[in-house]
């Protein structure tokens, strides 16, 4: 028994990597096929990322947001609830986090703003999760259409207050006031775009573990997510356990959305969703759900991000081309048939084994 | 009010309902089934993306049209492929496909052309033709709104009716609804569950690359990147609020395309167009939580009784 458990953890290692070395490989070939110097593509692909000390920092300034997203994926994840409002609540959380900044600056002590700033972050990513949470749990609707639309919403609503009550009349570009440059989150790394955040983030990440792992509030969660009606029948509150997990979740990504804005930028630009919701999915399920993972498979998509990002600027290939290598990993983690006679082989020779020993003993 | 004001904007309510209600009937096929459609968005892009390459290398809209419809029933397969012969998760497997869809037509676009935007510049591909219905073109009023409209505007009309009819009048459409119920019991009867699936699937693909086509053959005349901008997830929305009735969720895209309208008129005055553009996902997400209640209390009753 312990035995095929041992061959089972293994073996989803060895499929995720198995997954990523696949969808790489398509990549490549892909690349290799379109470009007139395919050897020097894939070099900078590969190894750019790792070529120069700006570039590594890339990679870690890339990870940032897509920690928080992710850590909030493997709430939802963890429930079994697909409650894709991460994307949304970034935009909010960036968004009131920069209202709030804006209208204190210079009236409160830098130290005291960043606090509230970020604790704004946490309550608008909380609020923006609470609704499709509520919307599943009490009247049963669907929490992914929901939070699909809950989505377009908060654009919508960051996009009107943007323009309509924080936009700075004398910039060229649709941008708002500035904040206090003394609120901007300091890089920790020279010479990089690496700034504070990452080390929020990566507070975030044992926050998240802890809870997940050494509280009771983690372990329901889990009994919850892997069997409701069990959950329910020893005593655990399983509606409010599910609406908490989302509710958390919400947080993280909102405060994502906060440090976001604060570690890149000086004033609130963001007109577009950003597309670090649905990364966090994937990042959590690269995890298995485990927010200690999290640090790793971001840093797997933020180097594939980074490379590409790389390969755009030296040659004239469009970066988007990420985004079938995220596919394409996504799609082979999450098929069960993928390397699934593999793992039945492996499991069955394990267990043959240890039927000849006992019988060799007898 | 100006009577040209408000034929311009019966007008334009048409004309951009048009490719939501393709999505929403590309959702209604799959919930019929008992699946979650997410994946409108990416068989659209699919199809807006082809329809303007093979339009433009064979020089027949014709020809265009029918690829982009290929192209939106291979998306389809693919998500049936994924989910039911390589057992994804059915979420999961939408959500890669709409990311790999979302770089991949870009990637496409680039690869064939060199351009990474848009494909004005660099194909020369033809738009499906406007129709002028003879006796309805004089009427006042209603003629400017009804009349001289894409094909495909009234082919969503008539796609509508189809799909009603083949979902409640026909054998394989019962057959559907019964997967839809209850997967179980209609395989226990000799429905098989995976071909039910694949039809569904490839129907729901079919809609939704002539969706994709009237956005670049139709709407427009060329596939820009991230055309299609959300519209499948409305067409889902519009599919869940009246339970996957392709006749409800036609009138349903038609509200989201009059809100549309509504905000494209007032971004020309000085009024805030982000707020109304919220408007129809509130209302959806109000009209979802309303039904939701009203189905629960009646399967509770159902159950007690």
């Amino acid at each position: 028994m312990n035995n095929a458990k041992k061959i089972e953890t293994w073996f989803d290692l060895v499929r995720i990597l198995v997954a990523v070395l696949v969808a790489y490989a398509i990549a490549l070939v892909i690349l290799a096929l379109i470009s007139d110097d395919p050897l020097y593509v894939i070099q900078q692909f590969i190894v750019g990322p790792f070529s120069s000390f700006r570039r590594f920092g890339n990679i870690l300034s890339t990870m940032i947001p897509i920690i928080f997203t992710g850590i909030c994926m493997c709430f939802v994840y963890a429930i079994n609830k697909f409650n894709l409002v991460g994307e949304g609540a970034v935009n909010l959380g960036g968004c009131l986090s920069a209202c709030v900044a804006i209208a204190l600056s210079n009236k409160v002590p830098a130290w005291l703003l960043l606090i509230i700033v970020l604790v704004v972050g946490c309550l608008a990513g909380m609020a923006a999760s609470l609704i499709p949470a509520l919307a599943d749990q009490i009247f049963h609707a669907d929490v992914c259409v929901v939070s699909l639309m809950m989505n377009y919403i908060l654009l919508y609503l960051t996009n009107y207050i943007l323009k309509y009550r924080i936009k700075d009349p004398g910039s060229s570009i649709t941008a708002s006031y500035k904040w206090a440059p003394a609120l901007k989150f300091r890089n920790i790394i020279p010479k990089t775009s690496v700034h504070a955040g990452l080390i929020v983030a990566l507070i975030c990440v044992v926050l998240a573990a802890v809870l997940f792992y050494k509280m009771s509030f983690g372990f329901k969660m889990r009994i919850v997510g892997l069997n409701p009606v069990f959950a329910k029948y020893i005593g655990i509150p399983v509606v409010s356990t599910i609406i908490l997990a989302q509710v958390i979740g919400g947080a993280f990504a909102g405060l994502g959305g906060t440090v976001q804005v604060l570690g890149m930028f000086s004033s609130y630009q963001w007109t577009a969703l950003t597309g670090y919701g649905f990364d966090g999915l994937m990042i959590a399920v690269l995890a298995r759900k485990n927010p200690a993972l999290v640090p790793l498979s971001a840093f797997l998509i933020a180097y594939i991000r980074t490379g590409a990002d790389i390969v755009s600027r030296t040659t004239d290939i469009p970066p988007e081309f990420v985004s079938i290598i995220q596919g394409i990993i996504i799609v082979l983690v999450a098929a069960e048939m993928f390397l699934s006679g593999f793992k039945r082989r492996l499991i069955f020779n394990s267990a043959k084994k240890a039927l000849a020993e006992k019988e060799g003993k007898a | 009010m100006n009577i040209r004001l408000i034929t311009s904007f019966g007008f334009s309510v048409l004309r951009l309902s048009t490719p939501l209600i393709f999505a929403a009937l590309s959702a209604a096929v799959c919930q019929k089934a008992g699946l979650f459609n997410m994946a409108a968005e990416s068989m659209m892009l699919w199809g807006a993306l082809i329809g303007v390459i093979v339009s433009g290398a064979t020089h027949s809209a014709l020809i265009g049209f029918l690829a982009a419809v290929l192209a939106g029933a291979v998306t389809g397969v693919l998500i049936w492929v994924a989910t039911v012969k390589g057992k994804a998760d059915l979420m999961l497997a939408q959500i890669a496909i709409n990311l790999a869809s979302s770089g991949g037509t870009i990637f496409l676009l680039f690869a064939l052309t060199g351009e990474k935007s848009n494909s004005a510049v660099a194909i020369k591909s033809l738009a499906l033709p406007k129709i002028a219905i003879p006796g309805l073109k004089s009427v006042p009023v209603i003629g400017p709104i009804l009349s001289g409209h894409n094909i495909l505007t009234y082919g969503a009309i008539v796609a509508a009716i189809l799909l009603s009819i083949f979902i409640r009048r026909t054998k394989t459409g019962l057959h559907i609804r019964a997967v839809g119920e209850n997967p179980h019991a209609a395989e226990s009867v000799g429905i098989s569950v995976p071909r039910i699936y694949l039809l569904a699937w490839t129907l729901s693909g079919i809609l939704g690359g002539i969706g994709g086509a009237f956005m670049s053959m139709g709407y427009l005349t060329s596939f820009t990147k991230d055309m299609v901008a959300g519209r499948g997830y409305i067409g889902l929305s519009a599919s869940s609020m009246v339970g996957g009735s392709p006749i409800g969720a036609m009138f349903c895209a038609l509200i989201f395309g009059v809100a549309d309208a509504v905000s494209n008129q007032l971004q020309l005055t000085n009024a805030p167009a982000d707020l109304v553009l919220m408007l129809p996902y509130i209302v959806t997400i109000v009209v979802l939580v309303v039904i939701s209640v009203i189905n629960y209390n009646r399967a509770n009753r159902k159950a007690k009784a």
